[in-house]
């Protein structure tokens, strides 16, 4: 399959990538690992006339942690993220590492999961849990924006045409936190999720009350979404069966899937129910695993 | 059985494995020829609708484009596979009747201006109502997709042998059943491609990704007008066919007439999608039977009724509608069986041949309903299966004569290997264990267009110096290893070393052979290849016996050296002769033995060049009914899987964790390779079980034509599969050799079928059993 | 924006190619330095037939631009046999029968080779889960599981 004709721009510092994108406005297009960027462009769904290869942005590698926010670059490759390490949550391993085949993850990057925005995203909904926020450099700046309310659409977001994304930043790793990753396709590789549930787990010290939870859905909207009636139903309450099951429930109430090919609506929402219960069950027994860690 | 062979049953490395894992092993798209041009086709995205008018002009004027054709420019001739059903032109020449639909072609000097020369091509269309399912197209007042074909019948089978309403009357149980599967694809890794190019001496030469060189050459022969003499196919290596590359595809002869027009090699190649819109895969079937048995739980009758959504064109759907009905009536004792089967156009790509062409749903349906029959009769599966089982020597009521049949060896093997009796009933909630049964031809019986044509034939000739042999083959190595399995016939034949024999295969210039399809490779050009050989050695030894002055019947060749038997002969003068012409070479022949070397050279040297050849066709097979053609083979190989399988009840996800697998191939040629089909067929026999299903939209467009949405298994999806070798020696095969290649995934889809029932207690009736449909069943279940 | 000189390391030889931007790296290896051994099969990741290794990562090279090789250490299928001498896991596949139609294996034996230089004694598991990413339909991918053990197993041992 060809590719269409464009121009390839590589360059060397975010200031020259935000001038050249500035230059060029929406018919260029960054790319990044361009596992998505180029089979759209073969299938010719884009035809931007620019390619801008970000490889070279120093500004969009490394990570960082600082008074417990850690801060990942763009450039973090899905592989990258899922073999883990001090900075990498577990439930965002979780995430990285279902995605696409090792091909795919060793070029895929967080920043190009969450700019193609799909619904089913395997980064951003582990990120959406966390309560991640994503940095945009833009012609005039810098700002942050938290992920929930960033994804807009299918492939659309607030980001816009000039800025480059360039970062995440979300709470450090500590004890007491866990999250679970739960997703649903036919195989077990290879696979876009039919239904995908990241849970995120905030105990309290007593090991038992949950200080905070958000659950993300995929696949049932048109972007990734929390549903902020599990996050109601568990907040302040005694993890454990019981609230996880109505915490599904709300899920699965908040959940706006739609029939397509791949499956129905009502399975879907049947299966959020099915899937919020089972990464609730994981993030507790990670929360909980971490705080005996610590003891 | 495993005879006294020196080569036949081994595990030697396969002749075309080095190159293939050092990415030597040259397939189409890395040939290339001087002055190349692309080719590119336009296909209708419609998919039904008159086509009012044409324009090439804007095509043609692009700077780049070197022809333009379309049905105007080519003689109006019809083909297909089965010549009684010519259903298709290579370009639509009124109408257009499935999205994809061919229309025209170009030749350009790259890829980009050919595919931008089509974009350029005006089609006017007249939309028709479309046609997508076997209902709407056999609906009173629908349109006729073609003109000759009243009702959109493609084919229709009434048959009955024996008296089933005579047969019911006499049973304690009659079951009754339904089933109803999707459209598979092939999704062999290769996309089809070619290059036609006119060589010096005028012939058109076609070298393509094919499993049928010969039908390939046939078709493109009759269509442009030329003499079979003028027409040659070559295949190089094939990244796979299972079906779907059994006939000439529109851009094998779309590249031909481009190459004869432009007078430069055109190269035309589908992509993935592509390969979908061609299809020419596994139809999607819809079976109802009616099985009744006696108490004791003897077979007694079979009704059953088949549906085919064919697809726009016949292909090869008229055998598969016949091989849908003819495939029950093995491998049990089933005296009474009728069968009505249909086979229907609609408005999507046409089905053909695919592993198990025809019978993997029917044989589905067949098990499971087995399996609800012995519980019915609180009979264990197994005792059911032995009770009616077929043996060696027995003639089914369609007139297949299982010549040799090792199925009790089959069920028993796998019956110990997976450990049934400790399972079967003992296992936790959410497990399940089935098993089932199946068998399948080896070799059509006929070719697809009437002829008394040798199926193959075979060419060997020995190295001048005595050094070895080269086997020359027109038969097709696919990835199966035909070529190592010939290697090795033939080694067996003339009674030399494997490493000793060159293959030469895929060239029309070799020879006939009808190609790789039907598992007939092994047993047919095997034959073949098994007469040359022995013919080859009787030369040799005649001349030699006439050189020693001794009767010939004292001699043989073993693993590479003349075996005299009787009293002690002189040879001497033979191997001075030898050594003397090969002053300088470090490797004279030793020893106590005459050497093959030094035979062949003597051969040669009184002979010329030692060519013996080998041919093979079916003696007159099977009944005399209308379709006995269908299901008639010199052989019939049998095999029966044990699956067990998990299932999660919340979200309905079917996880198979283990096959047990054992096969009847008559004697392994190569024990590897019949390992390695085996396991293949359990692969595509899962996929189609679980994941696999080509989806349309209202307009007949294929929502998922990509290896991403159309879900093909993963290694991380495959259980551990056990296999087990069953050799019944089969007296119509090459040293006792059958079929593994098909047969094999007969029993993989009523295997899982039948776990998932020991599982969750549901009789399922539709694949793919994806998540959603088991989930909706057990939910069905629990309300009811 | 006509062909740009890269410079990149193929197979462990300095190479110079021009190209155009929208070649991919899959066009770059097959056609301009004569490397077919990388098969070019679905063109969109799907299939794992193209996969080259990048710098010691699996990449599929249909989805990787020429441009952005520039620099880079590209090794391909036919990198790894030392003149006549298969690479261990090129003879286990051979001697397995890990190969059929053939059309998979280039990038099934890379996809082997970068597992084993991470995890050189992987489980079932580890194995199943590197190969994800290459489609076979012939093998069933039994045989082809075994040859990696056995080429795990055997250049340990070395």
């Amino acid at each position: 399959m060809l590719l269409p004709s464009f121009d390839y721009y590589h360059p060397q510092s975010l200031p020259e990538a935000l001038s050249l994108l500035g230059e060029m406005g929406d018919q260029a297009r960054p790319l990044a690992g361009g596992t998505d960027l180029l089979v759209n462009l073969k299938l010719k769904k884009l035809a931007p006339k620019v390619l801008l290869d970000l490889s070279g942005l120093e500004e969009l590698q490394g990570n960082g942690t600082d008074e417990g926010l850690v801060s990942l670059g763009a450039l973090n490759t899905a592989s990258r993220l899922a073999s883990g390490g001090p900075e990498v949550p577990g439930l965002l391993a979780m995430g990285a590492g279902s995605l696409g085949s090792p091909q795919v993850r060793n070029r895929a990057t967080l920043g190009g999961n969450l700019v193609t925005a799909r619904p089913a995203a395997d980064i951003c909904l582990p990120l959406l849990a966390l309560g991640a926020r994503v940095v945009l450099a833009g012609p005039s700046g810098q700002r942050q924006v938290s992920l929930d309310g960033y994804f807009k659409g299918p492939g659309y977001t607030v980001k816009e045409p000039g800025e480059i994304l360039t970062h995440v930043l979300l709470d450090a790793p500590r004890p007491g936190v866990g999250g679970g990753y739960q997703k649903l396709g036919l195989r077990q590789a290879m696979e876009i999720a039919l239904v995908n549930v990241a849970a995120h787990l905030e105990l309290e010290d007593d090991g038992k009350t949950v200080a905070l939870a958000r659950v993300a859905l995929g696949a049932v909207a048109p972007f990734p979404m929390l549903s902020p009636g599990a996050a109601q139903v568990l907040q302040g309450a005694p993890a454990g069966e019981k609230i996880f099951t109505e915490a599904a429930e709300a899920a699965a109430a908040e959940a706006r899937p739609i029939d397509d090919h791949r499956g129905s609506a009502a399975y879907r929402q049947d299966m959020v129910r099915t899937l919020t219960l089972r990464a609730l069950r994981q993030a507790l027994s990670q929360a909980q695993g971490s705080k005996e860690e610590q003891a | 059985m495993s005879g006294n062979f020196e080569v036949i049953g081994s595990r030697a490395p396969r002749k075309d494995a080095p190159n293939k894992s050092t990415g030597k092993a040259r397939y189409i798209e890395d040939i290339k020829f001087p002055g190349e041009l692309a080719g590119a086709l336009l296909q209708s995205p419609q998919a039904h609708a008159k086509i009012k008018r044409i324009d090439i002009s804007k095509a043609q004027a692009l700077p780049g484009v070197v022809a333009v054709i379309t049905a105007q420019d080519i003689p109006d001739v019809k083909y297909g596979v089965s010549p009684a059903r010519y259903d298709e032109t290579l370009f639509a020449v009124d109408r257009v009747r499935y999205v994809g639909d061919e229309i025209a072609a170009v030749a350009a000097e790259d890829l980009a201006t050919a595919l931008k020369a089509v974009e350029l091509i005006e089609v006017e269309y007249e939309p028709l109502p479309v046609l997508l399912t076997v209902e709407e197209a056999t609906a009173e007042g629908a349109p006729w997709l073609h003109d000759q074909f009243p009702d959109n019948v493609c084919a229709q089978v009434e048959q009955e042998f024996g008296d089933v309403e005579a047969a019911f009357a006499q049973c304690d149980l009659i079951q009754e059943g339904s089933f109803f599967s999707k459209r598979q694809d092939g999704a062999f890794i290769e996309p089809n491609q070619c290059v036609a190019l006119m060589d010096s001496d005028g012939v058109l030469n076609l070298h393509s990704s094919t499993q049928v060189p010969h039908y390939v050459q046939r078709t493109l022969a009759m269509v442009t007008g030329l003499s079979m003499s003028r027409v040659r196919v070559v295949k190089p290596y094939v990244g796979g066919g299972f079906g779907p590359k059994a006939s000439a595809t529109p851009i094998d002869l779309a590249a031909g007439f481009l190459a004869m027009k432009t007078g430069r090699p055109v190269r035309m190649a589908y992509t993935r999608e592509q390969v979908f819109l061609f299809s020419r895969a596994r139809h999607g079937f819809t079976h109802h039977m009616k099985i009744g048995v006696k108490k004791d739980g003897t077979l007694m009758a079979l009704d059953h009724q088949a549906t085919l959504d064919g697809g726009a064109y016949s292909s090869f759907g008229i055998a598969t509608v016949y091989y849908a009905g003819s495939l029950l009536g093995g491998p049990y004792k089933l005296p009474n069986m009728r069968y009505h089967g249909l086979r229907v156009f609609t408005n999507k790509p046409a089905c053909g041949a695919q592993r198990g062409h025809g019978g993997v749903i029917a044989r589905a349906l067949f098990e499971q309903q087995m399996d609800v029959i012995a519980e019915k009769l609180g009979m264990d599966p197994i005792e059911l299966r032995l009770k009616n089982m077929m043996e060696t020597g027995d003639v089914t009521c369609n007139d297949l004569a299982m010549s040799s049949l090792g199925m009790r060896e089959c069920i028993e093997a796998v019956k110990n290997g997976s450990g049934w009796d400790q399972k079967k009933g003992k296992l936790p909630p959410g497990k399940g264990i089935g098993m089932a049964c199946g068998f399948f031809v080896s070799g059509a019986g006929y070719p697809i267009y009437r002829s008394e044509t040798y199926h193959c034939t075979i060419m060997i000739k020995a190295d001048e110096d005595g050094g070895g042999i080269v086997v020359y083959t027109a038969s097709a190595e696919i990835g199966q290893g035909s070529e190592t399995t010939m290697a090795m016939i033939a080694a067996e034949a003339v009674g030399i070393p494997y490493e000793q024999v060159r293959v030469k295969s895929g060239d029309t210039d070799f020879g006939i052979d009808l190609g790789a399809y039907s598992s007939r490779t092994t047993l047919m050009t095997g034959h073949a290849t098994k007469e040359a050989g022995e013919n080859l050695k009787a030369m040799i030894l005649e001349t030699l016996a006439q050189e020693l002055g001794i009767d010939q019947s004292r001699l043989d060749i073993k693993n590479g050296l003349v075996k005299i038997s009787g009293e002690p002969v002189d040879f001497s003068a033979i191997r001075t002769g030898y050594i003397k012409e090969h002053r300088g070479w470090q490797d004279q022949p030793s020893g106590e033995e005459l050497t093959f070397r030094e035979a062949a050279r003597l051969a040669y040297l009184r002979l010329g060049t030692l060519v013996a050849t080998g041919k093979y066709k079916p003696p007159v097979l099977g009944g005399k009914y209308k379709g006995a053609a269908v299901g008639t083979s010199p052989a019939y190989g049998c095999s029966a899987q044990v699956a067990e399988v998990s299932v999660d009840f919340e979200t309905g996800q079917i996880k198979v964790e283990r096959i047990t697998d054992a096969h009847d191939c008559g004697q392994a040629v190569n024990l590897t390779s019949v390992e390695a089909q085996m396991q293949g067929s359990v692969s595509m026999g899962l996929g189609e079980a679980l994941f696999e299903e080509v989806k349309f939209d209202g307009q007949g467009r294929i929502l998922n034509p990509s290896l991403g949405e159309y879900h093909i298994p993963t290694v991380m999806d495959m259980p551990e599969t056990k296999c087990i070798v069953v050799e019944s020696g089969e007296p119509n095969g090459p040293f006792g050799a059958k079929e593994v290649g098909e047969g094999a995934i007969m029993p993989t889809i009523p295997a899982i079928l039948n776990a998932v029932r020991n599982a969750t207690g549901l009789v399922l009736d539709e694949t793919p059993l994806t998540p959603e449909r088991v989930y909706l069943a057990l939910k069905k279940q629990k309300g009811a | 924006m006509s062909k740009q000189a890269i410079t990149l390391t193929v197979n462990g030889v300095a190479r110079q190619a021009l190209v155009e931007p929208n070649q991919t790296l899959t066009s770059l290896l097959r056609d301009e330095l004569g490397l077919t051994g990388t098969k070019h099969g679905c063109g969109v990741g799907d299939c794992g037939c193209c996969t080259v290794i990048l710098d010691n990562e699996t990449v599929n090279s249909c989805l990787v631009l020429a441009m952005q090789a520039q620099g880079r250490e590209v090794l391909t299928i036919e990198g790894l046999a030392k003149g006549a001498e298969l690479h261990p896991l090129q003879q286990a596949f051979v001697d397995a029968g890990a190969i059929q139609c053939g059309f998979c294996t280039p990038g099934m034996i890379l996809s082997a080779k970068a597992l084993l230089e991470r995890t050189p004694r992987p489980s079932r598991e580890e194995i199943t889960k590197g190969l994800s990413g290459n489609l076979c339909r012939c093998t069933g991918y039994e045989k082809i599981v075994e040859a990696v053990q056995d080429a795990a197993d055997k250049m340990s041992e070395a």
